[in-house]
């Protein structure tokens, strides 16, 4: 074996892949560089490369020995993702009943690396039904400009509109002639129904046939208005778009549309799903929205938990760069991507039963995900987390305020969801005791606009049973973005 | 177990917040942990300098506080049992006042986070602003900030543009 060649960038997996997952990626390279499938010399000589490395890795003795002479040269990998854990409490005290402990998890790049922006390949699906007519169609047309002067030359765009059909304004193409582009977007016109599967569909057409090697495959909706009969379809679609690593974000303008459909079009494909109050807003959504898909570091991020003896989750949710409740599925928690500019962060509560003084194991956790711009897939970390429980309760530890901020947040999007369930089982009055509740401490964290919001439709639901369909979908969107940065609040 | 103070509801020793009524949990242990509290240095002096029938009797009858809000009619009943904070609830900034004046609309009326707070002597009581922005009026005086003065049945409190009728029982 050869020291200075590095088997693992050949195959394309970090140093922590596991023996399952450096024969997929062998196989996977194999099938598209078998000597009878490809005449290229550099693409053979390539194969070889594969083979020789895979020889060496795929024996757990041989890899072994390549690791302890990697690193005894000197060539260590540094991890690509940087994982920081903090307790709300360090100890413990030993009391005959269950005690609550919560853990906060910071994932961001590792400081050390460079980011480099990967090439996107986007489609945008816009409605143009009548209802979009005036104002909203030219403020759409005015964002989707603003895409096409944003994107790079190496990036490919794609623009399908949509009504009673799809047509297919823009097939996927570099922007090589903006000014030609645009004028297509501005010959765009409004009439007709509503009907997203047809649109979704000639835009996942586009992004398969516009996809390259490395490229970031992302479908921007946007739409005002309900689309009929075709809903199952559009899911089905959601999940197709996934298992080809698409993604499809959707933004809803205006009251009229069906925001749980939206959303669930969004969770399946990994994307996320946006309300955009006023025309006005479009272009700094789609802005945005973009910036967010070429600074992406990492993808397919996910977690293990092996809990300790005694340990139970009670519950897990993400909180930055937007809330939403963790569920265990196959493979872990799923976080979708990690931007280079924005932390993930994870609160997880705990609830720990009694046990004498000592150390005890809180969590294993494993961390996974594919970091693309430095060609790694499964870069793992692991960590595992004690907790101390002492006799009696020692030293005043104030729980870091950064958990307490962070579950504030939390606590107030909670109670937006058992608002909106007290809601489906017909109980208004509780309903808009929560909603009043909610105003306040929406308030306390100087978030005034969102409290508004909440007493005035708690005074609605009050009056006549209903929410409104502006009001419902301010709280929604809005307590799902609470930020962890506290807003400007008046007084002192 | 915690019992939230809202609701009720029981949870878990160490649970921040209710998760039925979002109420924050630990704001009882975090008072008692505060280093600023200098109103139970003053109850400990008072009990070392008078003589020991006269404090223990003084120290041991209940006085009641009631305060009623103008704008909103609510009335506030609190023991006095230790220093009473005034202000408003800041989860964020780990601030937890006694009489929170956020639903009378304390926001927008200028009441800061830490406004003010009244102390008991014996059977004195006495009001002090902590510095906030928009100051403290007793009886249609500008109180200085940090300097205590005497409070009885009867006086008006302005905390920014927030009026409260004083009742001592």
């Amino acid at each position: 074996m050869k020291v200075k060649t590095d088997y693992y960038a050949i195959l394309g997996v970090s140093r922590s892949a596991t023996a399952q997952e450096v024969k997929s990626a062998h196989r996977a390279l194999v099938q598209s560089l078998h000597p009878d499938v490809v005449q290229d010399d550099t693409e053979v000589e390539q194969f070889h490369r594969v083979q020789e490395a895979y020889e060496i890795l795929s024996d757990p003795e041989k890899r072994a020995a390549y690791d302890r002479q990697q690193a005894e040269a000197g060539f260590t990998e540094e991890p690509a993702i940087s994982l920081q854990v903090t307790l709300s409490h360090h100890s413990l005290p030993c009391l005959n009943e269950d005690q609550a402990l919560y853990a906060l998890l910071e994932i961001t790049p590792s400081p050390n690396i460079e980011t480099r922006r990967l090439p996107l390949n986007l489609c945008l699906v816009l409605d143009r039904s009548t209802s979009m007519q005036g104002l909203r169609l030219q403020r759409v047309k005015e964002a989707t400009n603003y895409i096409i002067d944003y994107l790079d030359d190496e990036d490919t765009l794609s623009l399908v509109t949509f009504s009673d059909r799809a047509e297919v304004v823009l097939p996927g193409q570099c922007l090589v002639d903006r000014v030609r582009i645009k004028a297509q977007v501005s010959a765009i016109r409004s009439s007709g129904g509503t009907e997203i599967f047809q649109g979704l569909r000639a835009g996942l057409r586009e992004l398969e046939r516009a996809r390259g090697s490395n490229t970031v495959n992302h479908l921007i909706l946007l739409t005002d208005g309900q689309t009929y009969g075709d809903e199952d379809n559009c899911l089905l679609a959601a999940d197709r778009a996934s298992r080809h690593q698409v993604g499809i974000s959707t933004m809803g303008i205006g009251q009229d549309w069906n925001d749980k459909l939206l959303d669930e079009i969004a969770l399946r494909s990994g994307g996320t799903s946006a309300y955009i109050d006023s025309a006005a807003k479009v272009t700094s959504f789609f802005r945005d929205k973009i910036h967010s898909l070429v600074n992406v570091f990492a993808r397919e991020l996910r977690y293990t938990l092996r809990l300790g003896a005694g340990v139970r989750l009670k519950d897990s949710f993400r909180v930055s760069p937007y809330i939403a409740c963790l569920q265990e599925r196959e493979g872990g928690f799923y976080l979708g991507q990690l931007n280079a500019d924005a932390p993930t962060v994870v609160v997880m509560e705990f609830i720990i039963a009694p046990r004498p003084p000592g150390s005890h194991r809180l969590f294993h956790l494993e961390l996974v995900g594919d970091v693309p711009v430095l060609g790694r897939q499964h870069e793992r970390i692991k960590r595992e987390i004690d907790v101390r429980f002492a006799p009696t309760r020692e030293l005043e530890e104030t729980v870091p305020p950064r958990i307490v901020s962070a579950l504030g947040k939390l606590s107030i999007f909670k109670m937006q969801e058992k608002t909106m369930d007290d809601l489906e089982r017909g109980q208004v009055e509780q309903a808009s005791q929560r909603l009043e509740t909610m105003a306040t401490r929406l308030l306390n964290i100087g978030e005034l606009e969102l409290a508004k919001a909440a007493l005035l439709e708690a005074g609605r639901l009050s009056r006549t049973g209903h929410l409104s369909p502006e009001g419902r979908k301010k709280i929604r969107y809005g307590t799902r973005s609470l930020s962890l940065l506290p807003k400007e609040v008046r007084g002192d | 177990m915690i019992k939230c103070p809202s609701c009720q509801k029981r949870h878990p020793a160490n649970t921040l917040f209710c998760d039925e009524c979002g109420a924050y949990l630990a704001a009882e242990e975090d008072k008692h942990t505060d280093p600023l509290a200098m109103g139970n240095v003053d109850w400990m002096e008072e009990t070392q300098q008078a003589s020991p029938g006269l404090s223990s009797l003084n120290a041991d009858r209940p006085l009641t506080l009631k305060l009623a809000v103008r704008d909103s009619g609510r009335i506030i009943e609190f023991p006095l049992t230790k220093e009473i904070s005034i202000g408003r609830l800041d989860a964020a900034s780990a601030t937890f006042p006694d009489v929170d004046l956020t639903v009378d609309g304390g926001l927008e009326k200028g009441v800061s986070r830490r406004h003010a707070r009244i102390t008991r002597q014996g059977m004195d009581l006495f009001i002090e602003d902590l510095g906030s922005v928009n100051g403290t009026v007793l009886n249609n005086k500008r109180l200085t900030p940090y300097s205590p003065h005497p409070l009885k049945t009867g006086d008006e409190i302005q905390v920014g543009r927030l009026m409260l009728r004083v009742s001592v029982a």
